[in-house]
């Protein structure tokens, strides 16, 4: 564990260093939010109602999806795209410490960085914008249980992401089309509710989804069908699956790797 | 015209080279194309269920969406090399630059060239043709010649706006420049009709960060929409005065810098 520990501080403090690359990444995604916030107000600002979603719930939404958005953003795969591309993975593949804990631990770092700016954000939004309704505590409980849960899970389809960079030279293209991707598939771009049925019903059978939307309808708690906590118990699930399945393919990619000289 | 000339073997040069990696190239046009992608359909899912936003039908936003496209995708085409303008200063590599017997800014400019150009020319020029299709616009000369002033000048005020952006890094002196993404995210906001955003942010777009004449202005000029039309006949001074500014704020930039040390 030590060694692990050590690594996620060394991230929370890596970040804290690099204080000002940190604020404009996440500029980026309140200028995200700035849009969105105004194109929903301005179909729902008069109290219209959009796939059953009123302005006050919209809003709701917006804040949860950006969220999680700033959750484990472009810092670890960056870093990982860069040492592999290098051949610095190398010094990694030495360390007595296993890569994807690693890389885990440090997201966790960078996490910890995140939800604090993130929540601040949020925070302000509430105070400016108001009239987000609350959910009950035990529902609000659930929420915060599942937004825990988005950190291992975002942090393994970035970091699988990360890993195609052993068969590739680029790896902004990759990240372009993740983000394109999970935003899409997670509801960050459009809640799932306002997709076709047949794209909704892929969308539900897919891991992203447990990013944006299982978060976002527990906070309105309007996950139909599901029960709350069995909502999470499949975040839970995907979280091991794709731990496995990263394992797999970290051996895979692993044995393409040639590093010339030292 | 030597200038000219030049200018456009540098970046043939390196359109060979990136042109390389094949797989790289294919990985970033299909990411330009599902970016886009993402962003078209969260305009879909909206005018699925509203015929307007603020009197803007479907097609009109498809062709504001158009322009922002196609003008990124001639930014990533003309001015890509601008992005690595933080790492020149950074690691002293402009002098290499300083000593040819050509202007440093279009070396800068020449310098690299961004792959995602060409899914964004494809998807923007694509969505500009299938737009006006819809649209039904009376093509009379007097149309045409709008066309043919407002297209280029807009593309311009683009390219030009992102050579300012990143002129910034002569002031900045990171090795990466963030400010300018940030920049850059920011005049993602303009590709929804303007009216939806406060009166500061609008004034702010249409002055001080003129991103409204890429795409919302010359649009409406173009289809005579709106109360503001006339205010994208302007859009050629803009792009005159932004280039003047890029110019200039290379110019001042390039005077502080102080290379490396070694």
């Amino acid at each position: 564990m030590r060694p692990y520990r050590a690594m996620a501080r060394i991230a929370w403090r890596n970040a804290l260093a690099y204080r000002v690359p940190f604020l404009m990444s996440l500029s980026m995604l309140v200028f995200n939010l700035v849009a969105m916030f105004a194109l929903w107000q301005a179909l729902l600002g008069d109290g219209n109602s959009l796939a059953g979603f009123t302005w006050p719930q919209m809003k709701a939404y917006l804040l949860v999806s950006f969220f999680t958005n700033c959750l484990v953003s472009t810092f670890t795969d960056f870093a990982m795209a860069s040492r592999i591309r290098s051949g610095a993975v190398a010094v990694d593949l030495v360390k007595p410490v296993d890569y994807q804990k690693g890389r885990f631990a440090e997201a966790l770092g960078f996490a910890l960085l995140e939800t604090a700016a993130a929540a601040t954000v949020c925070a302000v939004v509430l105070v400016a914008f108001g009239g987000v309704p609350l959910p009950p505590p035990g529902r609000l409980a659930l929420f915060v249980a599942s937004l825990a849960a988005v950190v291992p899970l975002k942090f393994l389809i970035v970091y699988m992401c990360g890993l195609i960079c052993f068969w590739t030279q680029n790896y902004l293209g990759i990240s372009l089309a993740r983000v394109a991707v999970s935003g899409i598939l997670s509801g960050a771009t459009v809640p799932l509710a306002f997709f076709p049925a047949w794209l909704r019903h892929v969308a539900e059978a897919l891991p992203f989804q447990a990013v944006t939307n299982t978060p976002a309808m527990l906070f309105l708690g309007r996950s139909p069908g599901l029960p709350g906590a069995l909502a999470v118990a499949v975040q839970l699930l995907w979280v091991v699956a794709l731990w496995w399945l990263a394992r797999r393919l970290w051996h895979v990619a692993v044995r393409r790797l040639t590093v010339h000289g030292g | 015209m030597h200038t000219l000339r030049v200018y456009r073997r540098c970046l043939g040069a390196h359109l060979r080279a990136t042109l390389e990696y094949q797989a790289d190239f294919w990985i970033l046009v299909v990411a330009a194309v599902l970016t886009q992608g993402a962003g078209l359909l969260l305009i879909a899912t909206i005018f699925a269920r509203v015929p307007r936003i603020h009197g803007w039908g479907v097609w009109e936003v498809v062709l504001i969406f158009g322009m922002m496209v196609l003008a990124q995708g001639a930014s990533e085409l003309l001015a890509e090399g601008t992005w690595g303008l933080a790492g020149l200063i950074n690691r002293g590599e402009l002098d290499r630059m300083l000593l040819r017997p050509y202007p440093c800014l279009l070396q800068v400019c020449s310098s690299r060239v961004g792959m995602n150009a060409f899914g964004n020319l494809t998807v923007g020029g694509g969505l500009l043709g299938t737009a006006l299709a819809h649209l039904d616009v009376a093509w009379t000369p007097g149309r045409v010649a709008l066309a043919a002033v407002l297209l280029p000048s807009a593309l311009l005020i683009k390219v030009s706006l992102t050579v300012v952006a990143n002129s910034t890094s002569f002031w900045l002196r990171g090795a990466i420049n963030t400010f300018a993404a940030g920049l850059d995210q920011l005049g993602e906001l303009t590709k929804y009709p303007l009216s939806i955003y406060s009166v500061g942010l609008q004034a702010v777009l249409a002055t001080a960060l003129p991103f409204a004449f890429i795409g919302f202005f010359p649009v409406s000029a173009f289809l005579d929409h709106g109360r503001l039309a006339w205010v994208g006949l302007l859009t050629p001074l803009v792009a005159a005065w932004c280039v003047l500014l890029a110019v200039a704020v290379f110019r001042r930039g390039l005077r502080r810098y102080d290379s490396a040390g070694n």
